[in-house]
């Protein structure tokens, strides 16, 4: 939002990492501190590759990336290992790793892990069930296995939580659930906590989203507060005689006999000028889809199936 | 603090709305400071960047003033500001009023009569 200044959880210049026929490039960007940021992409758009170099997974990267406004990502810093908790992908812990074993290694692992917490949570979160601490890593459900990481982070004394899709194998309930404990968990930190997810259901985290990075194909495309983007893009809905012209001036459209709907930007809106059409605030969820369209080369599946 | 998700209001134009009604009606006192905009986005289920946007403003149009790692307090003299804002609604819309009545051919002391019914209609509704 204009007028108020943010400090950085995470500063990065200069970013890049080269795959073969994938790059990812990433010449500066700040992540808000005490805000939940939301990386959002289609699958492939680099999300994942971003989270891992951020969590220090990866390491064989161009670039700098800052912690907290002093700290480097390349020195291993204690206060970052203790102050930053990584969720992501399913192999995160052993599989043979049992519930208790996860909780002893996290303890000997980082400073200011609370085993009362991590067994409260493993409790409130019904985590292995009437087993209890001996079951193993690779007998829980995908939804147990995350809720089993998040026990495990939110057990420690964490200023930053980098969180790679934690919602897609939980059932709705427990995407509310999740949401709830973001909130309290950024409430508790009176502003010096922050908290990067990434999600493709941007629906489910819209709540919780206060920034917004939009990512294709390695790159970010569009960012800011949800707020600012809210006012930044109009929807625009209007009949089916003014879907040529307003083609012109729309980012995005979908149009049928009965009308058409899209994205346009706040300066194009005076193009519309004549057209009788209906303005809305889009939702989160519409602004993504409409920016990810202009990217996407999912454009052809509706020629497809017409052929 | 009820807020609807479809009503086509902002959430954070609700919000703004709801503290401004209760800081007018006296419920948060001089000085006193408004739910910190963490702890409201938690128990309101929703955004930081929303409860943000809300109490900035209230804070647009003098209500509360904004500390630096403290929160937003509300000032002295809102509820005379904020009559006196009230004040001029009704008049713009008694204004709007007598101009249509003009339009319509309505005499002056039909427009008062018409205004009595309204008023009785609406005390009788209690």
């Amino acid at each position: 939002m204009e007028g108020f200044v943010t400090e950085d959880a995470i500063r990065i210049v200069g970013l890049e990492k080269r795959f073969k026929g994938f790059a990812l490039e990433i010449p500066e960007l700040s992540i808000p501190k005490g805000f939940t940021t939301a990386l959002i992409g289609e699958n492939g758009a680099g999300k994942t590759t971003l989270l891992n170099i951020l969590a220090g997974v990866r390491l064989d990267y161009k670039g700098d990336v800052t912690f907290f406004g002093k700290y480097s990502g390349r020195e291993e810093d204690p206060y970052v290992r203790n102050h930053v908790g990584f969720l992501g992908g399913d192999n995160y812990y052993m599989p043979h790793w049992t519930v208790e074993q996860v909780r002893s290694l996290n303890a000997s692992l980082f400073e200011g892990f609370s085993a009362e917490k991590f067994d409260a949570y493993c409790r409130a979160l019904d985590i292995g069930g009437a087993g209890g601490g001996r079951k193993p890593v690779r007998s829980l459900s995908s939804g147990n296995k995350v809720k089993l990481m998040l026990a495990g982070v939110l057990a420690r004394d964490t200023n930053l939580l980098l969180l790679d899709e934690p919602a897609s194998p939980l059932d709705p309930l427990m995407r509310e659930a999740l949401c709830n404990m973001i909130r309290e968990y950024i409430d508790a930190g009176a502003g010096e906590r922050t908290v990067l997810l990434s999600s493709h259901n941007v629906s489910d985290m819209e709540n919780v989203t206060d920034y917004a990075l939009i990512m294709e194909k390695g790159r970010i495309v569009e960012q800011g507060f949800v707020t600012d983007l809210k006012e930044k893009y109009i929807l625009i809905k209007g009949d089916p005689e003014g879907a040529d012209a307003a083609r012109k001036v729309l980012m995005t459209m979908s149009s049928s006999s009965y009308g058409y709907e899209g994205l346009c930007r706040a300066e194009d809106l005076d193009r519309l000028a004549g057209l009788n059409v209906e303005t809305e605030v889009p939702s989160l969820t519409a602004i993504c889809v409409g920016i990810m369209q202009q990217y996407s080369s999912l454009k052809a599946l509706q020629d497809i199936a017409r052929m | 603090m009820k807020l609807l998700q479809n009503s086509g209001v902002p959430i954070y134009q609700q919000i703004a709305d709801q503290f401004k009604t209760q800081i007018l009606e006296g419920k948060f006192q001089q000085g006193e400071y408004l739910p910190s905009i963490r702890g409201l986005a938690k128990d309101l289920k929703i955004s930081v960047i929303t409860t943000m946007k809300a109490y900035e403003l209230l804070a647009e149009e003098g209500l509360v003033t904004a500390v630096q790692g403290k929160g937003f307090y509300v000032n002295a003299q809102n509820s005379e500001m904020l009559q006196e804002q009230y004040m001029r609604k009704v008049e713009e819309a008694l204004n709007q009023a007598i101009q249509v009545a003009g339009i319509a051919g309505l005499s002056d002391r039909e427009l008062c009569e018409m205004l009595s019914t309204l008023l009785e209609m609406k005390d009788t509704e209690g």
